[in-house]
């Protein structure tokens, strides 16, 4: 039987080899496509923020600055109290699928910020403004109970919200603990 | 919109219009009708010397058709034809298109009707400027352009894309009128691209790496992560759908394709890949598409869009024109593997017949199903239930309270129910 199956092998090996040339000779070949580039021309591109701290920029903000910022820049969509406006497409922060509450990590929070808002001028808002945006929305939610709270790379990263040892890998879902452990 | 390079230069062809009869082009040019009246006469003409003069069956009823207009590159079509996205967006950026399932036929949907879902609205992107970032946790960090990347070995699948709110309104209770409402928020392409297997394989991926950050070139640089595992699986980044380059909003000139798992994750207008060790838990994939659980759990990622169907035809909106015979005809779907059974009832659950797959059956994809039907006039309700190769069947809508808790939103994959009233008239039950 292997003698059988290595015959067919050989066979393949060679109308491979015959019809593809060496292109196709091993998986691992390497196609020499694209450009090497490095940590300057990286940094042009990389903006996000791990879970772990990497990437928050510098720069701090506090309650007030973010208080500020979200009445001329966020109020209109969120609401005067995090409420949302429904015909501007803004949920509630409070509650639901948009629960400030409930973010398992505050870098997650100052990454979307900075990245995504505000809807109509994306990017725009400085890391001060960003840091001081999470600080007040994490006052105002009540996650944290400090009205002059100021926000940095340090503080963010160090903040442990509350609700992170709520969210499960459920063992009734495909995607399992092993899942994210093993793969 | 400039379009360069070798890959997206068009071939450019003039019509000749050399056309074999003299002071014919005069003629259309002056007056169209005029040459119309010559060139029926010159038939009739021609056709008086020949045996079939009598037989005017061979005159077609309606003569020659509009004139081929040269500047008509990309057909539309009919104008009787009026199947349409249903549009909604409350600020204008973000929102989308419903796909009108209750008119669709076989397992494709066409490129216009795909449905969209935007976080900033659609970007406009040159291919020749566009670029694509793959770093972090690999030997060689490289950057593409899309010349690269169509240089690189091709890939075709067809795959449905479904959205993890699809349905959300439904869990309530029944809401949309037609299925366009219930379920219009997935879709079915042929997606042509390069595979994420043979870009990380290039780079050659470290040994720590498990995960992947995925980043649009939208206006809300949208993130999802991404598993290794799955990238290495059967993802790829997909320039092309249906046989020609991504329509915009479907991601042009660039988006990842991750079959099977929710269409947030198949990141459009991509240009970043970064390789990494831990998920990010992104705005995206915290809150947002996560699943409720009771005692205020929350399932992370809830990746899998799991097997479901639905009967388009006949469906909520539509109206039986008397007792007699119907096709019932829908799509099964699932995001784990090959659809491998569509069950029919006729009679609200009772009892259930096996609905024949119409083909191809491909893993990962919409399958058309079809069952004859006699309705004998009376008051019933049908409804379909998907059972994929992995064994699982889609739930009911009381087996998905008891996993997701009532206000359970993302993830719907519950039987859909169609109520037949006597007088025909379909409505959903849900």
């Amino acid at each position: 039987m292997f003698a059988k199956h290595s015959k067919i092998i050989t066979i393949t090996a060679i109308a491979t080899s015959l019809s593809f040339g060496a292109l196709y000779a091993t998986a691992q070949e390497k196609y020499g496509i694209g450009t090497s580039v490095g940590p300057d021309e990286i940094a042009k591109y990389d903006n996000d923020i791990h879970i772990d701290g990497t990437g928050l920029p510098e720069g701090s903000g506090n309650v007030a600055l973010g208080r500020e910022i979200y009445e001329y820049q966020c109020a209109l969509c969120h609401g005067e109290k995090l409420e949302g406006i429904r015909e501007m497409g803004a949920q509630t922060l409070h509650e639901g699928r948009r629960d400030i509450k409930k973010l398992p990590y505050a870098t997650s929070l100052f990454d979307f910020i900075r990245r995504a808002m505000p809807l109509t001028d994306p990017g725009t808002l400085s890391n001060d403004e960003a840091y001081g945006l999470t600080a007040f929305l994490l006052v105002e939610t009540g996650v944290i109970n400090d009205p002059n709270l100021t926000l940095d790379a340090e503080s963010v990263k160090a903040i442990k919200m509350p609700n992170r040892d709520k969210f499960i890998i459920d063992p009734a879902s495909r995607f399992t603990a092993k899942d994210l452990e093993d793969k | 919109m400039k379009i360069g390079g070798v890959f997206y230069c068009q071939i450019r062809f003039e019509p000749s219009y050399s056309i074999p009869i003299s002071g014919r082009k005069i003629i259309m040019k002056t007056n169209r009708r005029h040459f119309m009246k010559a060139g029926m006469a010159m038939s009739t003409a021609l056709l008086a010397d020949s045996a079939l003069a009598q037989d005017t069956t061979l005159i077609p009823s309606r003569g020659p058709g509009e004139m081929i207009d040269s500047s008509v590159t990309y057909a539309d079509r009919s104008p009787f034809v009026k199947d349409a996205k249903m549009r909604g967006s409350a600020n204008g950026l973000s929102g989308g298109g419903f796909t009108p399932l209750q008119h669709s036929r076989g397992m494709v949907t066409p490129s216009g009707l795909h449905f969209e879902v935007h976080h900033s609205g659609v970007p406009e992107i040159d291919p020749s400027e566009h670029k694509l970032l793959i770093h972090g946790l690999v030997d060689d960090e490289k950057i593409f352009t899309m010349e690269d990347l169509l240089r690189f070995p091709s890939v075709s699948h067809f795959h449905f894309l479904e959205c993890a709110g699809n349905g959300m309104g439904e869990w309530m209770g029944p809401r949309g009128k037609t299925v366009q409402q219930t379920h219009g928020l997935t879709s079915c392409s042929e997606w042509t691209g390069v595979t994420l297997k043979v870009l990380l394989n290039e780079l050659g991926v470290r040994g720590d790496a498990k995960w992947l950050l995925a980043e649009g070139d939208d206006g809300a640089r949208m993130t999802r992560s991404i598993p290794l595992w799955k990238a290495m699986d059967d993802a790829f980044l997909a320039y092309a759908q249906n046989g020609e380059f991504l329509r915009p909003e479907q991601g042009f000139p660039l988006r990842l394709i991750v079959p099977g798992f929710e269409g947030n994750m198949n990141v459009k207008w991509i240009r970043r890949l970064e390789v990494g060790d831990k998920p990010w838990w992104t705005h995206h994939e915290n809150t947002e598409y996560a699943d409720p659980r009771p005692k205020d759990e929350i399932r992370a990622f809830s990746f899998y869009m799991e097997a479901r169907s639905v009967i388009t035809s006949p469906s909520g909106g539509m109206k039986l024109n008397g007792a007699g015979f119907y096709e019932i005809s829908g799509l099964g779907w699932s995001g784990a593997g090959t659809v491998s059974k569509v069950e029919i009832s006729t009679n609200d659950g009772k009892t259930w017949q096996d609905a024949s797959l119409q083909g191809p059956v491909l893993p990962k994809c919409h399958t058309r199903f079809t069952h004859p039907w006699r309705w004998d006039g009376k008051e019933t309700t049908i409804l379909s239930r998907c059972t994929d190769d992995t064994g699982y069947t889609q739930p009911t809508y009381d087996e998905m309270y008891k996993l997701q808790g009532p206000i359970g939103m993302m993830h719907n994959n519950a039987i859909q129910k169609w109520h037949v009233a006597q007088d025909g008239k379909i409505t959903n039950v849900r």
